[in-house]
């Protein structure tokens, strides 16, 4: 369980990094990919299956591919690398890459420095227990957060409408 | 979990706005009817607003581990509640009556998304939960993507609402990041159980990450840099909002937040609160010096106002609760007042909103009653004796000495008499005779309109707070917290 939490979870570091560095966009979001399903490997030796599951189908399957779609409907050829390229020089990365490796060094340092003693168990959380925690305790999360969609859905449609291109 | 009758009393005013929400988009899905959808909207709030009386009776309650209703959590509902019910009329006022002269497009879902963020305002101001925290901010902010860039064929409503969701969503992962944080050391979400055993550095890291995600939605320094252009691109009944009722339920959460959570009790999260404060006092007021535009202005004094806030919460002590209660009220009041006279003297919907100083410039020889109720915000946000913004600054820097909290003291002092100057350059403006400048101007007989109406009200009780305070001062010292 451990190993399989380590290497899932390093996968996961190294893959996000080359969504931030690459220059091909395309290349960029598929490597997110590997990046998500590296997490949903997290989350299923953490025995959280149910939570991996929705992972994959819910953001690796639904919402990326649909990114990607679009990005390659965008057709961003060989001039946008160039321009990322372009972009991305040290002079621009280095500052903030230095300044996040100090953030990471000082919260590795607060993690290990807490004698951790909990270790991986294999317990493992199913589709049931969340079911009945949502549907539980957190009701009102549950009825809040389609009061959300629904705030996004209106938002997204009416900033999306026609006239936009129109009036503009 | 079982939910009865009393739960359901307590939760009454978010249902009712819930389902004003729900009844608003079914009219506009049955037929698109601005008055309409106008009616339905100020219906539901003015009924959200009564239905505060029984919940009184069933509280204190907690409803779910996620929201506790008690008096502080109503108290902070009638203000959110009230606001947007200022923000509904202007936005009635700013659409105009048709077509042609007013907005173009459609007017109703503005009404639909100001209803829904009232409605994560009030899940903010009633929760003692890490997930209800989240759910209520998303819920609050949202919306306002929406509202903000509500008019996006205008290249600065765009700008700013692609401003304010990217760094809004910046400031929502630092908050997730902390919250993780603080569940992992912890093992839970619930305000009072955070920290309880011990404080550990991850809890402090936790809990400074969360702050980093609050201080964005509070505009406080260093976190303010989006401000001034989302409220000067936002449309001014929208910016009305964003500066009165979004404000109050993210300050509301991070008083709870603050008082419940053991791990906040240490003295480093006061020094650090302290630094922003003063930070929050200083830059706010001096980048206002200089300002042309008034929707910059009042976003630059917003920072500097809830810097004085913050006094008053590291005050901590009993009357400072009481402080915030007063001030936030006075805010509120004062910049409805302000963002209201915006509103109506860009009323109908143009293409760009009057929000340049010289637009105002001698708008006391053209509408004499408008210039009136500015001049009485203005006063009132210096904090002038007479007026709402005088009683609360005086609370407040009662509290401070109280608390022997020099440093702030003197910052308060400093940023309110920088703030007289420009609120005063403001009041000059308005009566300088300038002939031949009419670029914008309220439509004759706004005094009958909605917002008109509203915006009369809201002068007169800005004054009659600061000559008689004493309801308002018997109210707030019953609006504790439960749990304390």
């Amino acid at each position: 369980m451990e190993f399989a939490f380590y290497f899932s979870a390093g996968i996961a570091v190294l893959a996000t990094l080359r969504v931030v560095t690459h220059t091909n966009p395309v290349h960029a979001l598929l490597y997110f990919i590997i990046s998500l399903l590296a997490v949903a490997m997290c989350f299923f030796s953490l025995g959280a299956p149910f939570a991996g599951i929705l992972e994959i189908i819910v953001y690796a399957g639904a919402i990326m591919v649909l990114f990607v779609f679009v990005v390659m409907m965008l057709n961003l050829g060989s001039s946008t690398m160039a321009q990322e390229r372009q972009w991305l020089k040290p002079g621009i990365w280095f500052g903030p890459a230095a300044l996040s490796l100090v953030l990471l060094i000082e919260l590795l340092y607060v993690l290990f420095s807490s004698d951790v003693t909990a270790t991986i168990t294999g317990e493992s959380v199913d589709a049931k227990a969340v079911g009945v925690h949502l549907f539980g305790p957190y009701l009102l999360a549950v009825e809040l957060a389609s009061m959300l969609l629904l705030a996004a859905l209106v938002a997204a449609f009416h900033l999306g409408r026609p006239e936009a291109k129109e009036l503009s | 979990m079982q939910l009865t009758l009393s739960h359901f009393v307590a939760l009454l005013p978010l249902l009712v706005v819930g389902a004003t929400a729900i009844a608003v988009m079914l009219g506009i899905a049955w037929r698109r009817c601005h008055q309409l959808s106008f009616i339905i909207s100020t219906v539901g709030l003015n009924l959200a607003l009564l239905s505060i009386i029984p919940a009184l009776n069933a509280a204190p309650t907690a409803v779910t581990p996620l929201l506790q209703v008690d008096n502080f959590s109503l108290f902070y509902t009638a203000l959110i509640l009230v606001s947007t019910l200022a923000c509904l009329t202007l936005t009635h006022a700013y659409m105009g009556k048709t077509e042609q002269a007013g907005f173009p497009g459609n007017r109703e879902e503005l009404y639909l998304l100001m209803l829904l963020s009232a409605t994560g305002g009030i899940v903010l101001v009633s929760t003692q939960h890490l997930a209800g925290l989240f759910i209520g901010l998303e819920l609050m902010s949202v919306p306002l993507y929406g509202m903000v860039g509500y008019a996006f064929f205008n290249r600065h409503s765009l700008e700013a609402a692609i401003k304010y969701m990217v760094l809004s969503a910046t400031g929502s992962a630092f908050l997730l990041f902390g919250m993780a944080l603080l569940y992992g050391e912890t093992g839970s979400l619930v305000f009072s159980v955070i920290g309880q055993n011990a404080v550990t550095d991850l809890t402090r890291m936790g809990i400074g990450l969360m702050l980093v995600g609050l201080a964005f939605k509070l505009s406080l320094v260093p976190f303010h840099l989006w401000t001034p252009d989302v409220y000067q691109g936002a449309p001014a009944p929208v910016g009305a909002f964003l500066a009165t009722a979004s404000k109050v339920g993210v300050f509301a959460v991070l008083v709870r937040l603050l008082e419940l959570s053991p791990a906040t009790a240490e003295g480093w999260l006061n020094t650090l609160l302290t630094l922003i404060a003063i930070a929050s006092i200083l830059v706010g007021n001096l980048l206002a010096l200089l300002q042309n535009n008034l929707k910059r202005l009042l976003s630059y004094s917003s920072i500097a106002h809830f810097g004085y806030l913050l006094v008053a919460l590291i005050a901590s002590n009993g009357m400072g609760m009481e402080a915030i209660s007063v001030y936030l009220t006075a805010y509120v009041l004062t910049s409805l007042g302000a963002f209201g006279v915006v509103t109506l003297v860009s009323t109908p919907f143009k293409e760009r909103d009057a929000d340049a100083l010289y637009d105002y410039r001698g708008l006391f020889w053209r509408r004499p009653y408008l210039t009136a109720v500015l001049t009485v915000m203005m006063l009132s946000l210096a904090g002038i004796p007479l007026t709402a913004g005088f009683i609360g600054k005086f609370y407040i820097l009662a509290t401070g000495v109280d608390a022997k909290l020099w440093w702030l003291m003197g910052a308060m002092v400093l940023g309110s008499a920088i703030g007289v100057f420009y609120y005063l350059r403001v009041m000059i403006t308005l009566f300088l005779r300038e002939p031949g400048m009419h670029h914008h101007d309220a439509p004759t007989g706004w005094g009958q309109q909605a917002g008109g109406i509203m915006l009369m009200l809201v002068a007169a009780l800005t004054l009659i707070l600061g000559l008689y305070p004493q309801p308002l001062l018997d109210l707030v010292q019953h609006t504790g917290l439960a749990g304390l």
